[in-house]
């Protein structure tokens, strides 16, 4: 643990000073520092990165949600500062079968699109969304194509190779 | 009784008179739309009172084909986001590739990708002159200027890679072949001709002072709404913003190039046209770096594994695409295949701001603030 802090960027040690109180574990991927986060805890963390003058998170590039199967679904947030030019990957683990997470249309207008994106996608609800209709799916689907779990057609069943029955049941 | 309309209007009586909110639906096949885009613009007489943006029409499951296919089946896919500019798309997903298993790439690869990403920018840029001039209302003048460079542009990546739109030339550490032997020559052609081109629309656009009537303080973002909205690209530098990708977070041989930012002042739907036109010099003006620059030796790193395996990795890799932040979120967890490609598209992020930004305008104007966005559907449906 004590190699892993180490090699951390300047930025973990500043987040750490800014918000001493707050509740995350930090961790590190190829590009970027990632603060692994409860989802109870989220809101008040991005609060926290956005408002700090220190930090100053003003700009929410991406949102991406992964299905990691047995261990329920993982939504992962990346913000950067037009200020000081860095960036934070925050990682939110929800357990199976439980994905609410809290709505960040209210800090970044730009969370709107990007929810309704994971939240067709992968099955999330976020609380408080102002317009949680499906996006990119038809308005009346109830599936979220991007779970592992969801069916894909063989091809050779679309081609009319094999037999079976091309299309689902929906 | 008067002639002029406004006094017989400030005569006639507007006692009990009602009016009701007009609905009416843009697209999905409608040119204006710059693809399968449909809007709901709620009118009150000409002016727009709500819009409600849908999208999704052209939505082929890119992420989901992305998981099932290995890592260099599934850079196919990715050229037909921004089918527009094709080259930059592969570039980003090669580059998430590389950054996961630590491939490195040959210098000349990277200059030879940067020169014809930034062809495929200027490529891209002409579209949007063409179609915006359409949709102010040149009709099919600026079309023909833009398209005949656009041709030349297809032309010579037709002579690089094989294809014209969806070339699939890149490689995970590379590219797939050398250059052409009469490369510099054919592109200094080509460039000379871009110079031209842009001198031309310029002339035509600009130089007119109806276009520029019509777009001028149309519809103005400040930099901090632009940022909140997750807006990025040519929209929010038009806000007065320096802020490229290309130079915040230096990627591939931008370094090792001179080029400048350009910035609007007022953010409007003018500012935007201006700031693509300029950064079409500046693209060009890479281009010319990179032919005296560019070294000899690999087009593709010799080393690369037959068997791309890749074991548990996350990365999250951006470059400047032509609409804005391109960025791929990638993660590995062993195997061929990734676990799962997230596509951060920017036209996606600033379709979003749409509806805020045609609230107020006349119906003639949304239609050019929707050109200024200068969307590409493919980028926004996935």
């Amino acid at each position: 643990m004590s190699e892993e802090k180490a090699t951390l960027p300047p930025l973990a040690a500043t987040i750490k000073k800014a918000l001493p109180r707050a509740a995350y574990v930090p961790g590190l991927t190829k590009t970027d520092l990632d603060l692994r986060v409860a989802p109870a805890e989220l809101l008040v963390l991005v609060q926290g990165l956005k408002d700090n003058p220190a930090l100053d998170f003003d700009y929410l590039r991406n949102m991406t949600g992964i299905d990691m199967q047995e261990n329920g679904l993982e939504l992962k947030y990346h913000l950067y500062s037009f200020k000081h030019g860095h960036t934070v990957q925050i990682t939110v683990a929800t357990p199976p079968g439980e994905s609410h997470l809290p709505t960040l249309t209210g800090l970044y207008a730009a969370a709107n699109w990007h929810e309704r994106e994971a939240a067709e996608m992968f099955g999330f609800v976020f609380d408080g969304h102002p317009d949680p209709r499906n996006l990119l799916l038809e308005e009346d689907l109830r599936i979220h194509p991007l779970l592992k779990a969801h069916p894909l057609q063989p091809i050779e069943v679309v081609q009319g190779i094999e037999d079976g029955k091309a299309g689902f049941d929906f | 009784m008067s002639i002029w309309p406004e006094e017989r209007l400030s005569h006639a009586d507007t006692e009990g008179f009602h009016t009701v909110d007009m609905t009416i639906n843009v697209g999905p096949q409608h040119p204006a739309t710059h693809g399968v885009f449909r809007m709901v613009l709620t009118v009150d007489g000409e002016l727009v009172t709500a819009c409600e943006p849908y999208i999704g029409y052209l939505h082929r499951g890119l992420e989901k084909l992305s998981e099932i296919n290995d890592y260099r089946q599934a850079m196919a896919f990715w050229d037909r986001t921004d089918y527009l500019a094709g080259l930059l798309c592969e570039q980003a997903y090669c580059m998430a590739v590389e950054k996961l298993a630590d491939i490195e790439v040959p210098e000349r690869a990277e200059y030879i990708r940067v020169m014809l990403s930034e062809l495929s920018r200027i490529n891209s840029h002409f579209m949007f002159l063409g179609a915006f001039g359409a949709d102010v209302g040149s009709f099919g003048t600026s079309f023909t200027y833009a398209w005949r460079e656009r041709e030349r542009i297809y032309d010579l990546l037709e002579e690089v890679a094989g294809d014209r739109m969806f070339p699939t030339y890149y490689r995970p550490g590379g590219v797939a072949m050398d250059l052409p032997e009469n490369f510099e020559k054919r592109c200094r052609e080509v460039l000379g001709h871009i110079f031209q081109g842009i001198d031309d629309l310029d002339g035509l656009l600009t130089g007119n002072e109806i276009f520029v009537e019509r777009c001028r303080a149309l519809s103005p973002l400040t930099t901090e709404r632009a940022i909140n909205l997750g807006v990025t690209g040519p929209v929010l530098r038009s806000t007065g913003l320096a802020w490229d990708l290309r130079k915040a977070e230096p990627y591939s041989i931008y370094p090792q190039v001179k080029f400048d930012i350009p910035v609007g002042l007022r953010g409007d739907v003018f500012d935007r046209y201006m700031v693509r036109l300029a950064e079409m010099y500046q693209s060009a003006r890479i281009v010319e770096q990179c032919l005296e620059q560019i070294p000899g030796g690999h087009f593709l790193n010799p080393k690369l594994p037959r068997n791309l395996r890749i074991d548990d990795a996350e990365a999250y890799v951006r470059i400047e695409g032509t609409k804005g932040e391109y960025g791929v979120h990638a993660v590995a967890k062993g195997g061929n295949r990734p676990y799962r490609m997230k596509l951060r598209s920017p036209s996606f992020c600033n379709l979003s701001a749409l509806s805020e930004m045609v609230v107020g305008h006349y119906v003639a104007d949304a239609i050019i603030i929707l050109g200024s966005l200068d969307i590409v559907l493919g980028e926004v449906d996935k």
